[in-house]
Order: structure tokens, then C-alpha cells, then sequence
């Protein structure tokens, strides 16, 4: 009997794995260097040994298994590949900013594996990154993990497959100015803000009642009770309140941060994590009790009201309180020196290497979910790996190798000059590869031709 | 004012018609109307299917039917002889999906309490129940250009949002007649978004094509359920849903236009999804999925065109940097990757069909050879023009072969169908019979072209199209100097009836680069003469064509064969 349910099992698990997308995993191993596990201390002169896309070996004069590469990496350091938890990069589509609440959305569906910025975050170092949906939406589209396997030409090979589910909020200014101000719906305030998500929520239940009674009843004899309309918005709300998805909210002031929180209770809700939260050293307490903690900028803020009253000492204060704290981009730029970010909390803050590098490793990988199976060297994890020439905190640090399941994505020895996955047949002008607003945030992309289009509409329909 | 205008509308409406009904009911004056509906082809090169090597035989047509194919037919006597002795005869090409004859449906007004956040589905694009035919017209000149290409049977598609309609099959037959083959044959789908309401982008496009497919699912349940019991709330059905359900049935296949590689995949997962039947229209860049097209078993309807050689051509050999040079060599390796995209299906088993949206049917030999060239074998060709499509839209009973009983849907060339020098001599569709002109070969002769003054190319033919109320018209302008005088014919819609009429051009003149004539057109016992003036920029020259009380309209034109005279 067991017996069968295991070859059942393995049966399942085979037809899975053939449905999706082929993932390649490789093997490798690099030698002598200084390894920072970020968990498990520093190691001095050690080997990293990859099998098949898992870390199987980490000790001092290991031996390649036959037809296993061995790579030098004397006087050099091996860290955790970088893990972003608030990006935009590899994506067509960043805001669906037509409504206030938009969960129905997904952000797996507009995955493009051949964006430029997926290589360029491999060049710093970043193996995985959290590609989320804009913050036009207090409510916006569930997100997606990507695991930068360069190359790919299937978008489904670089979603982290086995990454939990997650979905984007946003409070105060962005879901104000779009959907208040500009379309003149709630929310227009942030009150209007925490109304949508209560009443978001109040709905869900609803949903779910009207779910559970029809699914009772269609199966007695003589049922005259008909289905009731799906909707994936409200059913995506449910399974927030069932514990399957994790929020990751943009906010900013520490009232609506305490609003959230207030709200998360109220609703029972345990997995959320706070997106910028500039004035998170404000509110460090509470978000250590009761939340997965915040991802925050190192030092960025002042681009628009909600965002003056900021620190850089902010990702140590939420730190020292016990917060789980991360370090992200927001940008396809700032994505490329996330260690420079992280090393930011050493000069305010006062930081050790490891629990810097924990910002921008193991304690992104906790607000994902995935920190079982990335974020720090330890055997039994998958192989995301970066050599650096330097230790990577130092402002002199330059990432040699990025491997992603034991598979070498980006080598500076081996960077070709012209990295394009596709080239349009009628191209004509030679292109320029740098984007003019790279270091702009990414969040309200799309939002600005939606307005064009709507207030087009607007004017339209007062005349 | 106003009224005035209407009043004018309406007789000139009433006159029309009368003019129509004067015109069926006695003796057909215009002398157009055909004397019989048989026709044979004698003694031609019959092609029957992709893969025939083409045998001597004669084919026999009746009232739109093929009658027989063979070497002994007795021919009845009122079959109208097409002596075919030189001439080649292969089934009818078959457009997968186009857009030839559709207009835009009109702009749907927004209600007075319009929420951009939750708009009604006609205002967002997604107007499944919509009906190719009702913004068809097989009288545009799109549908006769395709035609002279070689095409007769069609499936249009409706131009909207992310759901515009219901495609329809149409013959390319006589515009007067009723053309329609299947009204009903796919529900069209796209990844256009609604502008600056919801669904305003792909994610939401994607999002809303499953709530709307699941939903319909749910409804047909409800429909069921009230059908068979009583006691059931009233099922409050959609026009979306209704128009979906269908595709949720699987009677009704989805015709998902996904011209680049990212969007074909997103289809196909869509399609894993859901569950429903799929056909994808108008693929451009597809090099790549080959492989996940041929493991979905998804038909695919390629774009009839491969992309231009413009950014090959300019590219410039000396003068540039090494970092240049290696970026025109990727652009040149995707430029000869994509021309051989079609050959690569080919080898990979799939039997595609093409698509002529946004496709130009004057390019339709050049792109054929083009394909043929970089590798795809002509039996592939012929095929992908006719029997491929007749499986894809569910017709090869009647449509794709040259054989007994199957439609007479027939393409005649003075050469074999891919020679470079063959033409198009007759198209036959639903059994009507298109004679075209066979261009002479040009005489290249040694002697300089003269008579360009200012370096504007003034003489050669030139193809025109206006947009005027009426619809759009077009035809050939052919202009000449003789002894230093302009001169030549237009050719134009004819307004007593079908087919072209020709006038002489007369005042014509130069000056700089504008370009001046007039031309007289005979209608209704009245002569009116038209006037075109425009400005030409190499081998365009765009303007105005003016008549006399009716205003002027828009007037582009091509200079096609520029005349490489004395």
C-alpha cells in the first residue's frame, strides 16, 4: 500500500516536473575562496561543492567529483547570490492601474525573460528578484519570483516556481492621486485607503460564503441554488485570508503603516511585509511583533511629500528592534550594487558584515517564503552563488561570477559586448542601450498613459 | 442647412436605387451581367493538390461548383471555353485570417456615469456577439487586390478590442453577390488593451479573458439548471456570455492574433489553462516556439509577409566602428532567420497557413519565392495556401482541392505558380470569373531616362487610392510625355457598375514637384470632370482629387512602374 502511493507520488511528481518548464541545473566547484555563509559564519580558505543545482559540500580541500569543473577562487569571496525584494525588472507590464483593487492580475503572465536588466542584475551579483506589481492599486496584481536564468527563452524558466505566492498593496499618495484625485473614486484619502482594503476583505468573506453554501448544496437532490459569479479579484482576497499569500505593502508614513497592522489583525492575518517604509524606525516595534518585517531603501526619499521624514539610519533602527529587514532597488539601476546598499547600514548604523549582508540575502529570502531553499551557503540549499574580487561590503568590491543553480549565468571574463537575447530583423537605428530614466523608480510604470487616456476621457465628458 | 444636405442624401440615395432595380429588372444595359454561370478550362496544366505534378486535363465549373476535372468531359453547351492550352490551374488560395473589406465597427459613446475602473464590456473592447460581416464590404478595393493575388475564400475578422467578434468565411466572388460562406467560424481574440480603463494592459487583457471564460462557464450552468427545474432565479445572461459560450463548449475555436514569440506562448498558456480550441493568427517572430507550438498541436496562421530589407540595406560597409559592424551582423542573422522561419515549420511537421492582416497582397509572389528560397519546398507553399488553411477552418470537404463536387475556387497562371515569371491570368472564385492583364515583359533598352525635370519622376504608372464618402476607390495613373507633352489614361471605379473605367488625362502639368491633371467621368448621362493635384516625393505623391460640388478627399499614389523610356 505504501508502496504505491509512493510510486504514485513520484509518478505525480515526474508529470509536474515534465509540464513545466525545463530548468537547468549545473554543477561546480569553487575552491579556496572566503566563504560568507551569511547563517553559518565566515569560512576562511574553504570549497563550495555543487551537485546537480544543490550545494552538497562546504569544507576545506574538497576533491571535483569526475567531470565536475573546479574554479580557482583563491583570495577571493563566495556570498549567498543577492536576493532583491522589490524589483521590476523582467517584466512587460508593471501596473494594470485601472482599478483599486486589481488581485486578479498576475504578474506571471507578463514575465519576459529576455529583459536586459535580468543580465545587468546578474553582473551585481542579484540571482533572485521579487518582480512585483506597480503601486497604483491599494490592491495591485499578484507577483512573481524570478530566478535570473539568463537565457531563457520560456518565461516560465525564470519564475522560482516553488517560490509561495505573493501580491503587491500600496497606501497612501500613488492609489490616492490615481484612483481619488484622478478618477475621482475611493480611495481619495488615506481613510479611503484602509475602506477599500476592509471592505476588499469584508467582500472576500462573502465570496467565500457564497462559495461554501453553493458547492453544499449543488450536490444535495433538488437543489435550486445556482453558482454563484467567480471572480479571481475576490478569491485571490480569500486565499490572503487563508494564509496562502504573503503581502508585500508599499507604504511610507507610520500611521498608515499602524493602519495596516490594525487592519492585518483585525482580519487575522500574519504574513505581511512592509515595501519602503521610510518611517518604519518610527513604528520598529510593531512591525517586529507583527509583520515579516519591511524592505526598505538604504537612503532614498524626499520625491514626494510622504517621503521627506526619512533616515538612513532607518533599515538599523528596524534591524536593532528585531524587524526583519532587507535592502531592494525599486530600480533597474540601483539593483546592480545592492552590496554598496547594504553596506550603507555599516556607516549609519554600525551594522556587523553579516548582519549587512543578511539585508540583501537570508532576511529578503524570509519575505519571500523561500528562505528554506536560498539566501545563505549551507549544504542542502540551492546553489545561488556570486564570487566577488573584494569583500563585497567594500566600496572597491567588483562580482566575477554569478551562478544560479549551480549554472554560471554571468562571468566578467566572459561578458560579451552585446548581451540581446532578440534583434528585430528591421531594426534600424542603432540602439541605445541605456534607458534616460533607469534611475527613476519603476512603481508607477504604465500609470502615466493611463492617465493620459482617461483624463482625455475626463475632459471629453465634461464638455 | 442641414436638412438641405439630407434632403439631397436622400434623393441621391433614391436615385441610386432606382438606377440598381432599372438595371436587374430590364435587359441589363450594362451589359455586364454574365451569360452563363458554366465554364470550362480546356486542355490546362491541372495542379489538384499540394504535391500533384500537374497533368494535362480540362475542368468543368457550374453555378459555383467543380463539375469534373479530367481528360474527357463532355462539355455542355452553354460552358463558356476558356482554351487553357498554356495555362496552369491550381485550387484557390485560401486567407487563414484577414482583415481585407473590414471597416471599424463605430466608437462605442461612453455612458454619463462611466467608471473607467468597471466600464461596460461594448466601451472595453469586448464585444464578443459582434459579426465580421456586419463591417465587411466585398466590394473594397483590399478585396480586390487580394483576389488578383490569387485569393478566394477568406476568413475576415472583425477589427475591436481584445474580443472584436465573430470571424466569418467569405468567397471573393462577384461583390454584388452574397459572398458569405460560414458566418460564425471563431471567436477573434487579441492582446489589445482598452485605453485608460480596465483592462488597460496585457496583465489585465489576461486577467479578464479568464474571468469572462469562467464566468460564461458558470452561466451555462445557471442556463441548464433553469432549463431543466423549476424554482431557479431567472439567469441574467450577458451578451459576452452568450457570445462565449461556444468557445467554453469547444464548438467554437479561439483565433488568437499573437504575432511575436512572447505573445504565441502566452496564448498557449491561456489555452492550457482554459481548455479551449485555439488558432493563432498573423505570427511574425516565431523562431523560437516552434517547438511549443508543435507540442501544443496548435494551428498556426502565419503572417503572409516576411519583414522588409530596408535596415539590411542600409547598412553601410565602410565607415563604421567594429561595435557597428557586429550589431548590423546580429540584425542580419535575425534578418535571414526570419526568412526562413517559414521552412523550419515546414520541417517540423506543422502544416500552417498564412494570414494576410497587415500583410500587402501586391508582395504576396515576392514573399512566396522568398520563403521558397530560404528553404520551403513549393509543396509546403501550395499547401499553406490552400489545403492547410481548408483543415485549420474546417472546410477541406469542400475547399482546398481541385476535385469533383469541391468549390470552384480556381487560381489560372501562364507558368508554374511559383516561377518568377509567372502571372496571374484568371481567378475563379464561388464559380465568378476574373480575367486580369498579363504585363508584358519590359524591353530593357540602353538609352537614359529623360524627361525628369528637377529630378521628379513624373512618368511610369502609378497606383492610386482616395478615401471619398463613398468608400474607397482606386486604380492605375499612367502618364507619358510625348514631344514634350503630358499626357496619358486613369483608370477608376466605374460608377455605372462593377469593373474599372478608363478616361484619357487631359491639362496635365509639372511644376516642381506638384503634379497637376484632369480627367472627365461619364455618370448617369452627366460628365464631370475631376481634378487631381499632389506633391511627389520620390515614388509617392500624396494630394487632393476634387469634384466638381461634392468637395475633395485625400489622394495617395505609388509610382509601381516607373517607365524607363527612350
Amino acid at each position: 500500500m505504501k508502496k504505491h502511493i509512493y510510486l504514485l507520488a513520484a509518478f505525480f511528481g515526474l508529470g509536474v516536473g515534465m509540464s513545466q518548464a525545463q530548468v537547468q541545473k549545473g554543477s561546480v566547484l569553487i575552491k579556496n575562496a572566503t566563504v560568507l555563509t551569511v547563517t553559518k559564519g565566515n569560512l576562511e580558505s574553504s570549497d563550495v561543492l555543487v551537485e546537480n543545482g544543490v550545494i552538497t559540500q562546504i569544507g576545506k580541500n574538497l576533491t571535483a567529483p569526475a567531470g565536475i569543473t573546479a574554479i580557482d577562487a583563491t583570495g577571493k569571496y563566495v556570498m549567498p547570490g543577492i536576493i532583491d525584494a522589490h524589483s521590476h525588472v523582467g517584466l512587460d507590464v508593471v501596473n494594470e492601474a485601472s482599478a483599486p483593487i486589481t488581485a486578479e492580475i498576475r504578474m506571471k503572465d507578463v514575465v519576459n525573460p529576455q529583459d536586459l536588466g535580468i543580465y545587468r542584475a546578474l553582473a551585481g551579483g542579484v540571482t533572485i528578484s521579487h518582480a512585483m506589481h506597480g503601486s497604483a492599486n491599494v490592491v495591485g496584481g499578484q507577483n512573481a519570483t524570478l530566478k535570473h536564468r539568463w537565457g531563457s527563452e520560456d518565461p516560465a524558466a525564470i519564475i522560482m516556481q516553488d517560490a509561495p505566492r505573493t501580491i503587491k498593496f500600496a497606501l497612501g499618495e500613488n492609489p490616492t492621486r490615481v484612483h481619488g484625485r484622478g478618477n475621482g473614486i475611493q480611495p481619495r484619502s488615506r481613510m479611503g485607503v484602509e475602506a477599500v482594503i476592509r471592505n476588499g476583505f469584508n467582500e472576500a468573506i462573502q465570496y467565500k460564503k457564497g462559495w461554501e453554501k453553493y458547492n453544499l448544496a449543488k450536490a444535495q437532490k433538488g437543489n435550486i441554488l445556482t453558482p454563484p459569479a467567480y471572480s479571481e479579484r475576490l478569491q485571490t482576497l480569500v486565499d490572503i485570508l487563508d494564509g496562502k499569500i504573503i503581502i508585500h505593502c508599499h507604504s511610507y508614513r507610520a500611521d498608515e503603516i499602524y493602519m495596516l497592522i490594525n487592519v492585518i489583525k483585525d482580519f487575522n492575518i500574519k504574513k505581511v511585509v512592509f515595501q519602503h517604509t521610510n518611517e518604519g524606525f518610527k513604528v520598529a516595534p510593531e512591525i517586529a511583533e507583527y509583520t515579516m518585517g519591511a524592505s526598505v531603501f538604504a537612503d532614498w526619499w524626499a520625491y514626494k511629500m510622504e517621503v521627506y521624514y526619512s533616515t538612513a539610519y532607518n533599515a538599523a533602527i528596524l534591524q536593532k528592534n528585531g524587524a526583519i529587514t532587507s535592502i531592494n532597488s525599486d530600480s533597474a539601476e540601483l539593483i546592480r550594487h545592492l552590496y554598496h546598499e547594504a553596506g550603507k547600514t555599516q556607516r549609519y548604523g554600525g551594522l556587523t558584515d553579516e548582519e549587512a549582508l543578511a539585508m540583501i540575502t537570508i532576511n529578503p529570502a524570509k519575505q519571500l517564503g523561500i528562505e528554506d531553499k536560498v539566501g545563505s551557503i549551507e549544504v542542502g540549499k540551492q546553489a545561488d552563488l556570486v564570487i566577488f574580487e573584494g569583500h563585497p561590503l567594500s566600496s572597491y568590491a567588483v562580482p566575477q561570477m554569478t551562478f544560479v543553480d549551480g549554472v554560471k549565468y554571468f562571468d566578467r571574463k566572459a561578458d560579451k559586448e552585446d548581451q540581446r537575447q532578440f534583434v528585430a530583423a528591421t531594426e534600424m537605428v542603432e540602439p541605445i542601450f541605456l534607458r534616460a530614466n533607469e534611475e527613476a523608480h519603476r512603481c508607477m510604470q504604465d500609470v502615466d498613459k493611463y492617465f493620459e487616456a482617461f483624463q482625455g476621457a475626463f475632459m471629453n465628458g465634461k464638455q | 442647412m442641414n436638412k438641405q444636405f439630407l434632403k439631397a442624401g436622400m434623393l441621391g440615395l433614391l436615385v441610386a436605387g432606382w438606377l440598381n432595380q432599372a438595371a436587374w429588372a430590364q435587359s441589363d444595359p450594362t451589359g455586364k451581367r454574365r451569360v452563363t454561370s458554366t465554364y470550362a478550362i480546356t486542355n490546362a496544366t491541372v495542379v489538384k493538390a499540394p504535391g500533384d505534378p500537374g497533368s494535362k486535363a480540362t475542368i468543368l465549373i457550374k453555378d459555383g461548383i467543380i463539375l469534373g476535372v479530367g481528360a474527357s468531359l463532355t462539355l455542355p453547351k452553354e460552358a463558356k471555353v476558356i482554351p487553357g492550352d498554356s495555362l496552369y490551374v491550381y485550387p484557390g488560395f485560401i486567407d487563414g485570417a484577414g482583415t481585407m473589406g473590414i471597416s471599424k465597427p463605430k466608437e462605442v459613446e461612453r455612458p454619463k456615469d462611466f467608471v473607467s475602473s468597471t466600464p461596460p464590456d461594448e466601451v472595453a473592447g469586448i464585444t464578443p456577439w459582434r459579426m465580421a460581416t456586419d463591417t465587411y464590404s466585398g466590394a473594397s478595393t483590399q478585396v480586390d487586390d487580394w483576389r488578383k493575388a490569387g485569393f478566394t475564400l477568406s476568413q475576415v475578422v472583425p477589427d475591436g478590442g481584445m474580443l472584436p467578434g465573430k470571424t466569418a468565411l467569405v468567397f471573393l466572388g462577384e461583390p454584388k453577390t452574397t459572398n458569405i460562406l460560414k458566418v460564425n467560424a471563431a471567436a477573434a481574440a487579441n492582446f489589445r488593451s482598452s485605453r485608460g480603463m480596465y483592462p488597460a494592459t496585457l496583465a489585465g487583457v489576461m486577467a479578464k479573458f479568464r474571468d469572462i471564460y469562467q464566468n460564461t462557464a458558470l452561466v451555462i450552468e445557471h442556463e441548464r439548471m433553469f432549463a431543466t427545474s423549476a424554482g431557479i432565479k431567472r439567469p441574467q445572461t450577458s451578451p459576452t456570455h452568450t457570445a462565449f459560450m461556444p468557445v467554453v463548449q469547444k464548438q467554437l475555436p479561439v483565433l488568437f492574433a499573437a504575432g511575436s514569440e512572447l505573445e504565441i506562448r502566452r496564448a498557449i498558456a491561456l489555452q492550457k489553462e482554459l481548455g479551449f480550441k485555439l488558432i493563432l493568427m498573423g505570427l511574425e517572430n516565431y523562431e523560437s516556439v516552434i517547438g511549443v507550438i508543435k507540442s501544443s498541436n496548435t494551428p498556426v496562421l502565419i503572417k503572409l509577409q516576411v519583414p522588409d530589407d530596408k535596415s539590411i540595406k542600409s547598412q553601410k560597409a565602410e565607415g563604421v566602428t567594429e561595435a557597428t559592424k557586429a550589431q548590423y551582423s546580429r540584425v542580419k542573422e535575425s534578418y535571414d532567420n526570419a526568412l526562413k522561419q517559414a521552412a523550419q515549420l515546414e520541417k517540423a511537421g506543422i502544416p500552417f497557413g498564412f494570414s494576410t492582416a497587415d500583410a500587402k497582397a501586391a508582395d504576396v509572389q515576392k514573399t512566396l519565392n522568398t520563403m521558397i528560397s530560404n528553404g520551403l519546398s513549393e509543396k509546403a507553399a501550395l499547401a499553406a495556401l490552400t489545403t492547410n488553411p481548408a483543415a485549420i477552418l474546417g472546410i477541406s470537404s469542400m475547399a482546398g482541392t481541385l476535385e469533383k463536387g469541391k468549390l470552384a475556387n480556381l487560381v489560372v497562371t501562364t507558368d508554374t505558380l511559383f516561377k518568377e515569371e509567372s502571372q496571374i491570368k484568371y481567378v475563379i472564385s464561388d464559380g465568378y470569373v476574373f480575367d486580369y492583364e498579363i504585363k508584358k515583359k519590359s524591353v530593357k533598352t540602353e538609352a537614359k531616362p529623360e524627361g525628369a525635370p528637377n529630378g521628379v519622376q513624373v512618368e511610369g504608372v502609378w497606383e492610386y487610392s482616395s478615401e471619398t464618402p463613398a468608400g474607397s476607390s482606386g486604380g492605375e495613373i499612367t502618364l507619358k510625355r510625348e514631344n514634350g507633352v503630358l499626357g496619358g489614361s486613369i483608370t477608376f471605379d466605374d460608377p455605372s457598375g462593377a469593373g474599372k473605367a478608363t478616361a484619357p488625362i487631359k491639362n496635365a502639368s509639372l511644376s516642381g514637384k506638384t503634379l497637376s491633371f484632369e480627367f472627365d467621368v461619364a455618370a448617369g448621362g452627366m460628365s464631370l470632370t475631376v481634378a487631381i493635384s499632389g506633391e511627389i516625393n520620390g515614388k509617392i505623391m500624396e494630394g487632393s482629387l476634387s469634384v466638381p460640388q461634392m468637395g475633395s478627399f485625400p489622394v495617395k499614389a505609388t509610382l509601381s512602374s516607373p517607365s524607363q523610356a527612350n
